[in-house]
């Protein structure tokens, strides 16, 4: 799940003073924009589940408040999930704030509960005017009607170490998932004793919560399947009681138990990456933040993640992000305001180069960041060889992911599973049932 | 039999009920009134209202909440993660109040003893019981911590090979019970304290001239007199370790953190079905359910230890 904490990117005087332009030149043309409502001393309260955005809304909120006095903005952080929790008991309640990001798959429960309006018709033109593409516009779109706007963009891409690559004679990042297996085997190393102090790749083993299994997605979707499928009639079922879903779970148990590449007891994720005791990982954009801040002179690249075969789709999964406004807020018009203020293009400019996270329009010139940092790339120029996918609009799509990251990391280690491929196929044929019973229970089952 | 000037009162049930009068009584019941209706507001309404919403399917952000009477409780009985979690919770608990209590109890009678810098350890040993559970459950984080815990440098120096604590299935709940111990055994230790101290000297003096060895002594003075203290160490013991929570989210939260499932705990699992998924209805059905079974466990103490300590003393 999209949602680590990282820092800023460190910004040198130059880059500061551009910046500080663009944020001049966002707020001028904020000033051109037409105004619902501009009420004097009104105060806005923002929400965020990214402590890592506190920075830039308040960035925003300060450059708009030199065009509209009065307007100011508080802003209240917490970590993603206390954060989910809270707007579940407050918005409900009408204790919320007037602005909140969430992840969509959250928002859709609160416009199931019709505790988010849908878009006038000024902001949903605003949304569907070109600045975002359709494959996130759609994200955004219930029943033929809008709600909120896009925020930025998780995509994850591979993270590879290109000094250690140089060390084991590899020539460039593995294009197919079997070419990644196999220079990670080149690339993990032991000690005397046989204790492996640096992985080949760095995989998602232990711990808790969705993104387990938002990482076994990885692998699944170019492999050809998928957590769940949408049917003819709009009914959905599982998709991994089959050849991809055994065989994305079969590549981890190889991983770990067959070829040694990763083990759950070595440093993970992107501390391992920083800190150089990993050569590949799968991440977002704002591991390259915590690069510039905590090792800056790492040599590494990114790209995109590998086909499953060479010649087959590569595929990466593409997480929108939303902001919405209360639909129990009084202050509807001032912070519809805001935020088309905050999804300008210069200030979704300036969200990437404070934050790391990618903004979610098409129209941002990224050509001054990326002569600057060039990793960034993959995350903002869509790589012409990758189809993206988006996560199914559920409201039980959490609870499936999650269910399922439950069960993960015990397999990974089972040495059961190790060369028994009736065993594997039993263990995911459980799991599936479990998908499905749960879109049963919600109503959305169905296989036609 | 003269009787003149007697006065012959009447049996009066209520009067031996409150007390001396009705004005002593209602003053003390007008003076508990405030922190009953506290009670009430916090914590009687709340529990009441639990066990009401287990009968619904009450999703904390839909508009419908339909009743549906048992099956939130039926549906409990076929929960992998709900039985995982009771299994879970019951060794943990077990583990974790029988040996801090086994441990408590020893160093109690040894620093009862008026022994040099006595308070000194005491002062130590309680020290986690007053430490905020958070910072203390990331420190264990990185006391097990594979690679660079003090723990596996310690093991190191007397030649034992790592132990993965955290991320290993099969052990990460043992690391749990050794962190909930720490946790425990200094609030164990100052109530078996009081206790020990609290036993009149008259009496191990007595056994001592009677021959009684230290452990004779241990055994049939301390110890049956230690049994309300005992019995209090046990019911608040449990009851915290069935509600364990904090140390499970801390240290299952990352990639390098316990996994999931090997340390899924009951409260972990209300909360995840509650707070993550909603299903507040059938999360009130699992916190009903894990009061009954402290309840149970609760009353089963009692009728094992209570009422002993004047017939073996």
């Amino acid at each position: 799940m999209v949602g680590q904490k990282h820092d800023s990117l460190r910004i040198d005087r130059r880059t500061a003073l551009k910046l500080a332009a663009g944020a001049g030149l966002a707020a001028t043309s904020a000033m051109q924009m037409p105004r619902a409502a501009r009420a004097d001393n009104t105060t806005l309260s923002i929400w965020t589940g990214y402590p890592e955005l506190v920075p830039y809304y308040q960035a925003v909120a300060d450059a708009y408040a030199k065009t509209n006095p009065g307007v100011t903005c508080t802003i209240l952080s917490t970590s993603l999930r206390e954060h989910e929790q809270k707007l579940s008991a407050a918005v409900p309640t009408g204790t919320g704030p007037d602005i909140y990001d969430v992840g969509f798959n959250i928002a859709i429960n609160f416009i199931e509960a019709g505790l988010i309006q849908p878009n006038t018709a000024a902001i949903d033109q605003y949304l569907q005017g070109g600045a975002w593409s359709k494959v996130i516009v759609d994200n955004f779109v219930r029943d033929g009607k809008s709600y909120g706007l896009p925020l930025l963009l998780s995509t994850a891409a591979l993270y590879y170490n290109k000094t250690m690559f140089k060390e084991a004679g590899l020539a460039g990042p593995p294009q197919t998932f079997g070419e990644m297996m196999d220079d990670a085997r080149k690339l993990v190393k032991f000690d005397a004793s046989g204790k492996m102090i640096r992985s080949g790749m760095s995989l998602r083993l232990s711990g808790q919560g969705s993104g387990i299994a938002e990482k076994y997605r990885f692998i699944l979707e170019p492999a050809g399947g998928s957590l769940i499928q949408k049917t003819a009639s709009g009914k959905y079922h599982q998709n991994y009681d089959n050849e991809a879903g055994r065989a994305a779970l079969q590549y981890y148990v190889d991983a770990v138990q067959k070829y040694k590449v990763d083990d759950p007891k070595v440093q993970h994720d992107a501390d391992a990456f920083v800190a150089g005791t990993t050569a590949m990982l799968f991440r977002e954009a704002w591991v390259i933040g915590e690069i510039q801040a905590k090792n800056p002179t790492l040599d590494y690249g990114t790209v995109p993640i590998p086909s499953w075969t060479a010649g087959s789709q590569k595929k990466m999964l593409l997480q929108p992000w939303g902001i919405y406004v209360n639909g129990k807020s009084s202050q509807q018009d001032a912070a519809w305001d805001f935020l088309k203020f905050l999804t300008n293009q210069a200030n979704q400019l300036l969200l990437t180069t404070m934050t790391g996270w990618v903004s979610a329009r098409q129209d941002v010139d990224w050509k001054p960041l990326l002569d600057k940092i060039p990793q960034f790339e993959v995350f903002v120029s869509t790589p012409k060889d990758v189809e993206f996918y988006v996560e199914p609009v559920l409201a039980p799509w959490d609870e499936i992911e999650t269910r399922l990251a439950d069960q993960l990391p015990a397999a990974y280690v089972d040495p059961a599973l190790k060369d028994d491929p009736a065993k594997v196929a039993a263990l995911v044929h459980k799991w599936a049932e479990q998908t499905d019973g749960l879109l049963k229970e919600a109503g959305l089952y169905g296989t036609e | 039999m003269n009787t003149e000037g007697i006065v012959v009162r009447r049996y009066q049930p209520w009067r031996r009920l409150f007390g001396l009068n009705w004005r002593t009584t209602l003053f003390c019941y007008v003076a508990l009134l405030p922190i009953l209706a506290l009670f009430t507001y916090v914590r009687v309404i709340p529990i009441g209202f639990s066990v009401v919403l287990s009968f619904y399917k009450w999703k904390l952000i839909s508009p419908l909440k339909p009743f549906i009477g048992l099956d939130n409780y039926i549906q409990l009985m076929s929960d992998d993660n709900f039985i995982l979690a009771l299994k879970n919770t019951t060794i943990y608990s077990l583990s974790t109040v029988i040996i801090s209590i086994l441990l408590a109890l020893p160093l109690a009678v040894f620093l009862s003893g008026g022994r040099r810098f006595s308070a000194f350890y005491q002062t130590i040993y309680f020290l986690p019981v007053i430490t905020p559970m958070v910072p203390m459950a990331i420190a264990w984080k990185w006391i097990y911590d594979y690679n660079y815990g003090i723990l596996n440098y310690g093991l190191s120096l007397l030649g034992i090979a790592p132990v993965p604590w955290l991320t290993d299935p099969g052990i990460a709940l043992w690391a749990l019970v050794i962190m909930g111990v720490w946790k425990v055994i200094g609030y164990n230790l100052i109530l078996f304290l009081v206790g020990i101290r609290n036993i009149p000297p008259s009496y191990l003096e007595a056994a001592s001239l009677d021959g009684a060895s230290a452990w004779q002594r241990f055994r049939h003075v301390t110890l049956p007199l230690l049994k309300p203290i005992l019995l209090y160490a046990l019911v608040t013991s449990t009851i915290n370790a069935y509600n364990v929570f904090t140390q499970v989210y801390v240290m299952t939260l990352g990639s390098q953190a316990a996994p999931g499932q090997a340390v899924r705990m009951l409260v972990f699992d209300i909360y995840q079905n509650g707070f993550q998924y909603f299903r507040m209805g059938y999360a009130s059905a699992e916190a009903v359910a894990l009061t009954m079974i402290v309840l149970g466990f609760t009353l089963i103490q009692f009728r094992l230890v209570r009422n002993a300590p004047a017939q073996e003393a």
